[in-house]
């Protein structure tokens, strides 16, 4: 639904996108991570139409977005980062308006803007003023007008950015449910979110991509990590710790600790317990690791922070 | 068009629901009202005594009143004008809403008309006061309605014009007291510079004989060029002669391609944010 190649954008002498490329297929749900000013937002933004490239090919839906900018947008729900809306307007006016702007059927305008409400649970907002909403009401407000017309692709800038924990748990579930009829691109700060959202992640970094992976493969795929510590002299205890069958590799993180990593589900606590409890080592613990999508986040900027100097 | 006359109708609604827009209206009806109150009051204290205030006989209602008084109007709306046209883009670039509207699925044509339209909009609701006004100069006196209809759309098309380098300025700010201000200078510029021009002379003073007869002859048909430029390009010049029923094409093509030219820098504004972002 979305391929972008080569993207590239350029604010005077500041590079904000640098030679991105990836793609979205169908109904995913996309987790777009990132530091502050990455790169994130400005990618959003071309990806909408609100700023041109300076040089790339993004194609969404399977429209050219310079060269078919309304087909682009006629396809696309999108929410900016701070939820802009006209403050004196009502809720509902404000909803029509958008409604009307994309074109949906005259007959259907109310039922559209009704759909939508109950959707990001506004229903009963619809005659409060704008300028007056909370800031989570406000952000259901964004998303609602994104969903209007039901566009094929939604492209949400951080959308529970502000929400108390309730709000948030209930607007991820309204964004889950879109999964199947929708593409997601979303962007956020709260990496237990994407876990829980999202199927693939893009992590970027000073413009460009660091890491794109599935979840699964991220937070280490079909392997298994213990962390072993024991007491003894490492060079023996590593050579223990390789011969038990199953176990793919052993790394020594000093002071008496190691990472054993083998297949998911190979169960090997017995077999390391058994392994130390031989010769001249003690064995002080084991512990299961996982690797979060915060450890993969750190390292992959990390690194390519590493790399920048 | 639809989708221009939905950016069209929000614009009316955002405007006539905040205290603005009848603050603008109100203002505006109150200054027309007494202008028109007190050049109607002086109107027929000279037609009851023409000779006490210096005229030989009843003098022309056109020429005394109504001109005057719309071109009144017109000019009132260079001080109003500004505060209508300053919100149109600046606002939403200011607001962040510019997002929304440059990815919704809209047309340049659609953003530009449908803020011009709101802008004739406001203009019809003033234009409805000075109606009132008309119509009141048509029931108790004698003077043709096609003249006062006329007059009426002489003072659309001047506001027309008003509104579209308004829209236009409002399009390269941010910052919509700048575009207000800005607006404001440029209208009361032309409008100065307009009354100087009119005190010019028809040819330059002295060109030095050493010049020679053909320098001369240019010299003086470059200023009759700027002279004319001086006399005809401000906004209010070419009213003068409309609202007194008098009509001229050039006067009207005047305004047409006014509001044609600015409305069509006010797209390339709009389009610049491909080159220049």
């Amino acid at each position: 639904m979305i391929e972008v190649s080569g993207l590239t954008k350029v604010y005077g002498t500041i590079t904000a996108v640098q030679d991105l490329s990836f793609r979205v297929a169908k109904g995913e749900i996309i987790g777009f991570l990132g530091p502050n000013g990455a790169g994130k937002s400005t990618t959003m933004r071309i990806l909408t139409g609100f700023t041109p490239p300076t040089s790339g090919v993004a194609k969404v839906a399977g429209f050219h977005i310079e060269d078919q900018p309304i087909e682009v947008k006629r396809r696309v729900g999108y929410m900016p980062e701070n939820v802009p809306a006209y403050g004196e307007m009502l809720v509902r006016a404000f909803l029509r308006y958008a409604a009307e702007v994309k074109c949906v059927a005259r007959g259907s305008l109310a039922a559209e803007v009704d759909r939508v409400m109950s959707r990001c649970g506004l229903g009963d907002m619809a005659n409060r003023v704008i300028r007056n909403l909370s800031k989570g009401y406000r952000q259901r407000l964004g998303l609602a007008q994104a969903l209007i017309g039901n566009p094929p692709v939604l492209i949400l800038d951080e959308p529970t950015s502000g929400l108390d924990p309730k709000q948030i748990v209930e607007i991820r579930q309204v964004i889950k449910e879109l999964a199947p009829e929708h593409t997601v691109l979303l962007s956020t700060h709260i990496l237990p979110e994407v876990a829980m959202v999202c199927e693939r992640v893009i992590i970027i970094n000073r413009g460009h991509i660091v890491a794109q992976d599935t979840m699964h493969n991220l937070t280490g795929g079909d392997t298994e990590l213990l962390e072993v510590e024991a007491r003894g002299v490492s060079d023996a205890i590593v050579s223990k710790l390789s011969a038990i069958p199953g176990v793919t590799t052993v790394e020594t993180l000093g002071n008496g600790r190691y990472h054993v990593s083998a297949p998911r589900g190979s169960n090997l606590n017995e077999a390391i317990i058994a392994a130390l409890a031989q010769g001249d080592c003690g064995l002080t613990g084991i512990q299961r690791k996982r690797r979060t999508l915060e450890d993969v986040f750190i390292a992959a900027v990390a690194s390519d922070q590493g790399a920048a100097e | 068009m639809r989708s221009a006359w939905a950016v069209c109708k929000r614009e009316l609604v955002s405007f006539f629901t905040t205290p603005v827009g009848y603050v603008i209206v109100g203002t505006y009806a109150a200054i027309a009202g007494l202008g028109f109150a007190a050049s109607f009051t002086e109107f027929c204290a000279i037609t009851v005594n023409p000779a006490e205030k210096g005229y030989e006989g009843i003098p022309k209602l056109e020429e005394l009143l109504i001109s005057p008084y719309l071109l009144f109007c017109g000019q009132l709306l260079m001080f109003i004008g500004p505060l209508i046209t300053m919100r149109l883009l600046a606002e939403e670039r200011s607001r962040g809403t510019m997002e929304l509207l440059l990815t919704y699925p809209l047309r340049d044509r659609d953003i530009v008309f449908g803020k011009f339209g709101a802008a004739l909009g406001i203009v019809l609701v003033l234009m409805a006061i000075v109606g009132v006004h008309l119509a009141v100069v048509g029931v108790y006196t004698d003077v043709e309605p096609a003249v006062l209809a006329f007059g009426l759309l002489t003072l659309f098309l001047m506001s027309a014009a008003f509104m579209s380098l308004g829209l236009f300025v409002s399009a390269w700010t941010r910052n919509a007291v700048t575009a207000g201000v800005v607006t404001f200078a440029l209208w009361f510029i032309s409008y100065i510079v307009g009354t100087f021009g009119q005190s010019l002379p028809g040819a330059p003073a002295n060109i030095p004989a050493q010049l020679g007869v053909n320098a001369g002859r240019a010299i003086g048909f470059m200023w009759g060029i700027f002279r004319q430029l001086v006399v005809e390009l401000p906004l209010d010049r070419h009213a003068e002669r409309m609202a007194q029923g008098i009509v001229q094409p050039q006067d009207i093509a005047y305004y047409l391609l006014f509001t044609v030219f600015f409305l069509f820098l006010t797209f390339r504004a709009l389009e610049s944010r491909r080159w220049r972002a």
